[in-house]
């Protein structure tokens, strides 16, 4: 693990406030995206997180570290 | 043997702790009244008569910013007195004196509310928690409030005594940073809260007694505001205080400066109260030139929270450094995520920063016309009193219910899930709250769906609004069950003896380098008491002059059956020339 659970689970929580502005930001330039659309965009966000988190990094076989 | 809080101060811990279960019930109440008028006014779920709507909207609004965050905050400022000054209160008998008379108050308050829900009384208190006149209590709802302010009154004293008591042991000691904070706070209150007991024991009491016929209806509201804006900064100060004095310790740190924590309190003694008229930007009968010069103090008041926020995030980079952080942005990845306490405290502060920007929005003279009674409003007071204080106090709870009752914390990992439960819930519902304002949907409105008129959506559509807001409140509601999950099973729980100890943040640059004139309180709170008479006596005056003391004349009710005929006559009359008088506009119009 890159970074410990917890920090991952505040992560994960990061991806609400940003999927919902970015919502409003998005049709200033006029991308209406629906709400299927959004919550389809939010669990690629969170996927790509948590493969970015879970990839063992160089060296690291996959042993979670504990903070 | 630990020694936590309950070790060194078994008598006071029982007084926080009390005051800690007063708060909760308070929220726990709040909280059901919180998602039935969300699944309400959202027409999720719609179990009551709408007539009810005001009821449920005043037992929210009373019991979760009178009750929970106020005996909150006199248990923290008794831990805070006590252990800055390491010693205990004077007379603990006292204690549960102010003590038992907010319970007694708020009681009071809160069961006159109820009784609104049953026809078996005529008693009823649905005035929602800014009792804007003509909207009239039964007495025994002021009464309550009387009271229970009467008690915070009394604890300030408490708190004064203990300070006294040990300056006279100390006479060259700088007051120690918490109490200091207590006392700055206190002597804020003070000053803010003699608005709204002026506003009940001239006005509104005795017209909710019958003892007068009327009142004026601005100057209430300006005195009601008179106290409340400054109460903002009541329940925030307490939260400002944890954020000082709590966070930098739980992040592994110091706190970065003691004297700019004293200025940031000191700026809130003097700046709270000549604010309050930014809550009456859009009241007719008060000249555009006062509501400018509470703007002007409200854009001050800006300050020392970007000072709070600079420290703050500066302590808790010392901590992560502390820890084995590295790099620019890297230092982040040490914080103790994995600690209720400190995650909650972080979130919450965040969402401050948000709450900051929309704040801003309200303060401004001419935008705050757009945003005006909106549900632009409540979705900005979530963010603040919502959760950058009641997310702070929750989450200061998993530290202080252990310190207080001896028994460790039933469940960190479900305290964890909870404050980020909450922040997500608040999350979705106070963006929707936010854009439904701007769309012009009002708030205190149990049915804010119109026939024959929609709300334009500038981005989806309000029903979808509706449904994050309905989300939003969901979530939070769990949130809710899993805070008192957590504070049931840490009451069941054993004793343990391997507790924290009490204690505090230390500082990097302590009170020695703060000047000695930040000590002075009757310095700082005779410049606050001179502010607010520069604020407060020209829009006074001119209110009473245009309005009159007690309203604009009151005609005087018939009361003989002669004088009964005459106004009879006098009506008629009148009455019949207005007919003809319009007829014959009338008639002029369609020639
Ligand atoms: C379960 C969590 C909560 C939910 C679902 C919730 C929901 C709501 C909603 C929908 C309203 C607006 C009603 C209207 O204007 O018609 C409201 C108003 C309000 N809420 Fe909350 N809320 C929650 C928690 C809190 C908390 C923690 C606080 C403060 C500590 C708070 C303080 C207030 C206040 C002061 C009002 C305004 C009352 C009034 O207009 O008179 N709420 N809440
Ligand atoms: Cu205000």
């Amino acid at each position: 693990m890159r970074i410990s659970k917890a920090a991952l689970l505040v992560v994960i929580a990061f991806t609400v406030p940003i999927l919902v502005e970015l919502r409003t930001v998005l049709a200033w330039v006029n991308v209406e995206l629906t709400v299927l659309e959004s919550v389809t965009l939010g669990v690629a966000m969170i996927l790509a997180i948590l493969v970015w988190a879970l990839w063992p990094e160089n060296g690291e076989s996959g042993h979670s570290s504990t903070r | 043997m630990s020694n936590a809080y309950i070790d060194e101060f078994p008598a006071e811990a029982r007084i926080v702790r009390a005051a800690f279960y007063s708060s909760f019930l308070a929220l726990a109440l709040g909280g059901v009244f919180g998602i039935i008028q969300t699944l309400h006014r959202t027409d999720f779920l719609r179990f009551m008569d709408s007539v009810d709507y005001y009821t449920v909207l005043t037992a929210h609004g009373v019991f979760l910013v009178i009750s929970f965050t106020i005996f909150f905050l006199v248990g923290i400022f008794t831990w805070a007195i006590t252990t800055s000054l390491d010693r205990g209160l004077e007379d603990i008998r006292f204690s549960w004196g102010w003590y038992s008379l907010m319970a007694v108050g708020i009681t009071l308050t809160g069961v006159a509310i109820l009784a609104g829900f049953t026809d078996a009384t005529d008693i009823s208190a649905s005035v929602l928690f800014t009792f804007y006149a003509p909207l009239q209590a039964h007495p025994m709802f002021y009464l309550g409030l009387v009271l229970f302010v009467v008690g915070t009154w009394l604890a300030g004293a408490d708190w004064f005594r203990s300070w006294l008591a040990w300056k006279a042991e100390n006479p060259d000691e700088r007051i120690p940073l918490p109490t200091f904070m207590v006392l700055t706070t206190m002597l804020m209150w003070y000053i803010a809260t003699l608005g709204v007991a002026v506003a009940i024991l001239a006005f509104l009491l005795p017209w909710s007694l019958g003892w007068i016929d009327t009142v004026n209806p601005l100057l209430t509201r300006t005195l009601f505001w008179f106290f409340g804006h400054p109460v903002v900064y009541f329940w925030l100060m307490p939260a400002y205080m944890m954020w000082y004095v709590m966070l930098p310790k739980i992040s592994g740190g110091k706190l970065f400066s003691d004297p700019l924590a004293r200025v940031v309190f000191v700026l809130f003694l003097v700046l709270s109260v000549p604010t309050g008229i930014h809550h009456q930007y859009l009241d007719p009968g008060i000249a555009e030139g006062f509501k400018f010069i509470a703007m002007t103090n409200t854009m001050f008041l800006l300050l020392p929270s970007l000072l709070t926020a600079f420290t703050v995030v500066a302590s808790m980079e010392h901590g992560a450094r502390q820890r084995g952080g590295e790099g620019y942005l890297g230092w982040l990845k040490a914080l103790p995520w994995r600690d209720p306490v400190f995650t909650g405290m972080a979130l919450a502060g965040l969402m401050f920063a948000a709450a900051g920007f929309s704040g801003m929005i309200n303060a401004g003279m001419n935008i705050n016309y757009l945003v005006h009674n909106t549900f632009w409003v409540v979705g900005h007071f979530h963010l603040t009193v919502g959760t950058a204080v009641a997310l702070t106090f929750m989450a200061v709870t998993y530290w202080f219910l252990p310190q207080v009752t001896g028994r460790a914390l039933w469940n960190r990992s479900v305290a964890l899930g909870q404050v980020v439960l909450w922040f997500i819930g608040m999350t979705f519902m106070s963006n929707a709250m936010h854009r439904g304002g701007l769309l012009g949907i009002p708030r205190r409105t149990a049915e804010p769906q119109y026939e024959g008129f929609e709300f334009e959506a500038a981005v989806g559509s309000v029903a979808e609004l509706d449904a994050q807001i309905a989300l939003g409140g969901v979530l939070l509601t769990l949130s809710l069950v899993l805070f008192f999950a957590n504070v049931i099973g840490t009451a069941l729980n054993g004793k343990s003896d391997s507790l924290p100890a009490n204690g505090y943040a230390e500082t990097l640059s302590g009170p020695e380098d703060a000047p000695l004139v930040l000590d002075n309180l009757k310095l700082w709170t005779a410049i606050a008491v001179v502010l607010v008479i520069f604020a407060y006596t020209f829009p006074l005056l001119s209110i009473i002059e245009r309005g009159g003391l007690f309203g604009p004349e009151v005609i005087p009710f018939p009361l003989t059956l002669e004088s009964v005929t005459t106004v009879g006559i006098a009506l008629e009359t009148a009455a019949t020339e207005t007919v003809d008088g319009a007829t014959l506009a009338l008639v002029g119009v369609i020639r």
